[in-house]
């Protein structure tokens, strides 16, 4: 009997039918067929006719197509096998999608992996960048800030890298500047705020006139300071800003022409700025600078210019610094060692100075983190190559089928690009997730950073990662993989482990992770030790234990006595708190910001006419502030109460200007003075010695230190250094009481323990440690995965191999050493290549280190061995599986 | 020979008729109307399975495969509950169409 369902199934092919539906039509009308074939043989016709007859039935098929067209059987939706040449681009693509998240789902293991390399990977990379954005590219808040400069001068023959400007030299510069359109001064600092509240100590900043004209920025409300105001002879006014405003005053709009309480004097209030406008720093209100245009006792301003246009940076630095020269050689009675190009000026834009030192550490840390992504998707890439390379035999069956090499190449980059998209979604919510926390970093310490969001360009730079990413990790597999060679692939498919070309492609990511972790734990590693040799840094004082408070009197304190009464009465009510050990009081304490620099001379050692005067750091302290701080009097005594306003003028000084001027000699007994007018600064005869201190971070350089009694020169503003028995900061409000006890109206600020201030200087180095371990941590994990996930494959790959070396006698060891050469390969090979990269990349890192070379021999071997020998670790995992290979279960395999 | 798959309604009401009592298969039912109308109407293939499928589709019968020791399985039909209800209702339209008819054209149908 003729088979009729191949000639129904013909005619019923143009219809689409659901398959499962077809076959049953078929079946039910070939047995329809059959039956009228039968009926036809018994009529006795005979086979050909009556097969005909059978057909004929059939014949009128347009009919039959119709006729099931309206059945309601017929899928419109159109069954393709994947991979075949046909259709649209565009179906083509949708394909690829509905079939790539099919096989997403179906490997729930390899897409999670993938996924999360990438989603870490990109927020990683973003989170950093956004960063970097904030605090180095985003230009500032002012119109045309590209045009902002500052400058300022440099004395490195005095051993100061940065000096400020005085008042005279100022003024001088800003008469006659031609490279400048304008130029402003300003210094921090802060006042006591009476008015709208409790009193309450508040930061800003004293401004030369014109500095809301030179950044730009008009005040929202009322108006700017006017030259007159900036004399001595000028009012009392100030510009609140709009946070102060609102918080003290309400937003209360009719404060313009206001007096408000500022140092217990009436401030007119003249102007309000716009919101969010607190330049210097995090200022609250601005009053104006004092100029004379004569003075230059105080080299404490701070410039902001704005460029002319045309005019560059390194122009107007040389001018300056002309500028400069020539103020100073007209004024031989202050400069009497003058001579011309002796002046040095540094410039720099105002967005770079501001960055200041995070600057390195932040490039450092983007690079790093660059670097980490990459290792990611070497492992993404292997993954990708790894499963194409089991699915080769069905990547194989495509082609036989018809799939050109494109559509295979296209398909495994849809898949890619899925893993891509759902790595980029997840990546930017860890971003925007961070990015809250790092907002809580303070930003007192780097700057700006309260300023980080998920913004566009955060956005962009994010989808631009990931289709860098894309390019490693989706790119190179899809094209080795669709270079298919179907008769061994459909032969030997299922225990391939991909060609030799594939291996090298695998090996080569392999050994590139293991070079670029490397580099990446060398940085670290240095990064550590030095952290480690701060640490161990001696400070010269005792950390633990310590509270600090400022507080600043006010014009009542004005007569000297008032002053020192004050501060002796306030000093003997702390003592007496329960709690406190030992007090003290000096103008700043340990780590403090601010470090009042004066020239020295010393008596016999007076510098030759074209030798510089010494600048040394100078403290004024109250007796018993040694004691309390912890610093020991290592030759002479401490001053005492004794050391008054009309006994002999002492002073203490550090071993680093004992080992400048009196290098081996007993100093007791010795003199210095204050550098400028004779007349005016006394000897002060050295009484004691104290070793050097850190006085403004662990990592500073050590600087000549001067200690001064505050009876013999008193000032009006003291830091309180409280020595408590255990935590400090339950003894706050005790010590507030003694001193409201004394004047109500006195606020305590700056109240800090010396740990929270040493925390707050080690913030942007911690932060670059943790960041840059944690980095290289990540990197050594992943290079470990990835030379594990290439064992792994290869072993398996093997088994067979292995099984026939066991069945023919190798030992288990021998097998092992087999597998372990193999990776022990890819490891040297590595870490040689990552020793060099490292060599030549550590060095970039030199003004982070502290204490440690940047190509310290022992730290880049010690890494190096540390890789290796997790490399192995992870390569003995396979092997050992590959030792224990099973003769006949692995001939049987297959 | 009359084509029943012109007729609209008149195959519905055969096919229905035949399986009122017992399922039957494809082939037997052509076969059926063939003999039972002694040849005078004929199902062709092209037609009577489509509309088998439109009935299942529509609920009034409903087809079952059927598997017989040494047999290809066929496909049986039988009526449903609402193909029964369809049946009797068709039945009396089509009694009262060929009453009018008859009564129109004259001719008795006793």
């Amino acid at each position: 009997m003729p088979d009729f369902r191949e000639e129904i199934r013909s005619r019923l092919a143009r219809l689409r039918i659901a398959p499962a539906r077809e076959a049953e039509i078929v079946d039910e009308l070939s047995q329809h067929l059959d039956d009228e074939y039968r009926e036809a043989r018994s009529r006795g016709l005979n086979e050909e006719d009556a097969s005909g007859a059978a057909l004929n039935a059939l014949s009128d098929h347009p009919a039959l197509a119709r006729a099931l067209a309206g059945t309601g059987r017929v899928r419109a939706r159109q069954a393709v096998p994947v991979g075949a040449a046909a259709g649209s681009r565009l179906a083509n693509i949708w394909q690829d999608l509905r079939f790539g998240l099919r096989i997403l789902r179906l490997r729930p293991g390899f897409t999670a992996a993938a996924v999360l390399l990438v989603a870490l990977g990109i927020a990683a990379t973003s989170t950093i960048f956004s960063v970097v954005n904030t605090v180095l590219l985003k230009p500032l808040p002012f119109p045309r800030s590209d045009r902002l400069i500052a400058y300022w001068g440099s004395a490195p023959d005095k051993g100061l890298a940065e000096v400020d400007l005085p008042d005279g030299l100022f003024t001088y510069q800003r008469a006659h500047t031609q490279t400048l359109v304008s130029v402003a001064a300003y210094d921090n600092g802060s006042m006591t705020l009476t008015d709208g509240g409790d009193p309450e100590r508040i930061d800003g900043a004293w401004i030369s006139h014109d500095f809301f004209t030179v950044l730009r920025v008009p005040p929202a409300l009322g108006r700017t300071f006017t030259l007159d105001e900036e004399r001595p002879s000028g009012g009392l006014v100030v510009i609140l800003s709009d946070a102060l405003w609102r918080q003290r005053f309400g937003a209360d709009s009719s404060i313009i022409g206001r007096a408000v309480r500022i140092n217990e004097l009436p401030n007119t209030v003249i102007g309000v700025m716009p919101p969010g406008f607190e330049f210097p720093a995090r200022s609250r209100f601005w009053v104006p600078l004092r100029l004379t245009g004569q003075a230059f006792n105080c080299w404490c301003f701070t410039t902001v210019g704005r460029l002319r246009d045309g005019v560059t940076v390194e122009n107007a630095r040389r001018e300056m610094a002309r500028l400069s020269d020539d103020l100073v050689i007209s004024r031989p009675d202050i400069f009497p060692n003058a001579k011309p190009g002796g002046s040095l000026v540094v410039a720099m834009p105002l967005r770079t100075r501001i960055a200041g030192d995070v600057r390195t550490p932040l490039v450092v840390l983007l690079a790093s983190v660059g670097l980490v992504l990459f290792i990611g998707c070497a492992n993404v890439a292997n993954l990708m190559l790894a499963r194409a390379a089991q699915r080769t035999r069905e990547l194989a069956v495509r082609c036989a089928l018809g799939a050109s090499a494109r559509r295979i190449r296209s398909q495994l980059m849809t898949e890619a690009g899925l893993v891509l998209l759902l790595g980029l979604g997840s990546g930017l919510l860890v971003t925007w997730w961070s990015l809250r926390l790092i907002r809580t970093l303070p930003a007192d310490r780097i700057p700006r950073i309260d300023q980080v969001t998920l913004d566009p360009t955060v956005l962009l730079f994010g989808i631009g990662t990931a289709i860098v990413a894309g390019l490693v990790f989706a790119i190179v597999p899809a094209f080795r993989a669709s270079r298919v060679d179907l008769q061994p692939a459909l032969r030997d498919g299922a225990r391939s482990s991909g060609g030799p070309g594939h291996r090298r492609t695998t090996d080569a990511f392999v050994v590139m992770q293991m070079a670029l972790s490397l580099v990446l734990l060398s940085g670290a590693a240095l990064m550590i030790r030095s952290f480690r040799n701060l640490m161990a840094v001696e400070t010269g004082y005792r950390i633990e234990n310590m509270l600090t408070a400022q507080v600043a009197l006010p014009g009542r304190y004005q007569k000297d006595t008032i002053a020192r009464q004050f501060m002796r009465q306030a000093l003997e009510r702390v003592a007496a708190i329960p709690g406190v050990v030992r007090v003290g009081a000096v103008s700043r304490p340990p780590l403090a910001p601010g470090n009042p620099q004066d020239n020295i001379i010393a008596e016999g050692r007076e510098p030759g006419p074209n030798e510089p005067t010494l600048v040394a750091n100078i403290r004024y302290v109250t007796p018993g502030y040694f004691e309390a701080v912890g610093t020991p009097i290592v030759n002479g005594r401490a001053f005492t109460p004794a050391d008054g306003p009309s006994s002999l003028p002492v002073t203490i000084v550090d071993e680093s200007l004992v080992r400048r001027y009196w290098p081996g000699e007993n100093v007791l007994g010795k003199r210095i003075r204050h550098g400028g007018d004779p007349a005016r600064n006394r000897w002060l005869v050295i009484v004691g010695v104290v070793p050097n201190i850190k006085h403004n971070s662990l990592d500073e350089d050590a600087s000549l230190q001067v200690y001064e009694p505050f009876d013999q020169s008193t000032i009006w503003s003291m830091h309180f250094v409280v020595r408590a028995r255990g935590t400090p900061g339950s003894l706050i409000p005790s010590i507030r009481g003694a001193v409201a006890s004394l004047d109500p109206a006195l606020p305590l600020f700056n109240v800090s323990t010396l740990e929270e201030a040493l925390a707050r200087t080690l913030v942007p180095r911690r932060l670059t440690n943790g960041l840059l371990t944690g980095f290289a941590a990540v990197a050594m994990l992943l290079a470990a995965i990835g030379i594990y996930g290439v064992m792994s494959l290869n072993v398996n790959g093997r088994l067979r191999e292995f099984g026939v070396r066991l069945a023919l006698g190798a030992s288990p060891a021998d097998v092992l050493k087999l597998v372990l050469r193999g990776g022990a390969r890819l490891a040297v090979i590595g870490v040689l290549i990552g020793g060099v990269a490292s060599y030549l990349a550590t060095p970039l890192l030199r003004d982070l280190l502290f204490r440690v070379a940047p190509r310290d021999l022992l730290t880049l071997t010690g890494v190096a061995v540390l890789l290796g020998a997790v490399a192995l670790l992870a390569c003995y995992l396979p092997a050992r599986r590959a030792m224990l290979a099973d003769p006949t279960v692995a001939l049987r395999t297959d | 020979m009359l084509d029943l798959g012109m007729k609209k309604g008149s195959a519905t009401l055969l096919i229905l008729s035949l399986i009122e009592h017992q399922a039957r298969h494809g082939y037997d039912l052509s076969k059926r109307i063939a003999s039972l109308s002694h040849g005078v109407l004929k199902f062709h293939v092209a037609s009577l399975y489509p509309l088998l499928y439109r009935l299942e589709d529509r609920g009034l019968i409903e087809g079952r495969w059927v598997e017989k020791a040494g047999q290809r399985r066929r496909r049986f039909y039988r009526i449903t509950p609402a193909g029964r209800k369809y049946l009797n209702a068709q039945r009396r339209s089509w009694d009262a169409l060929v009453e009018a008819i008859g009564r129109i054209t004259g001719k008795s149908h006793a």
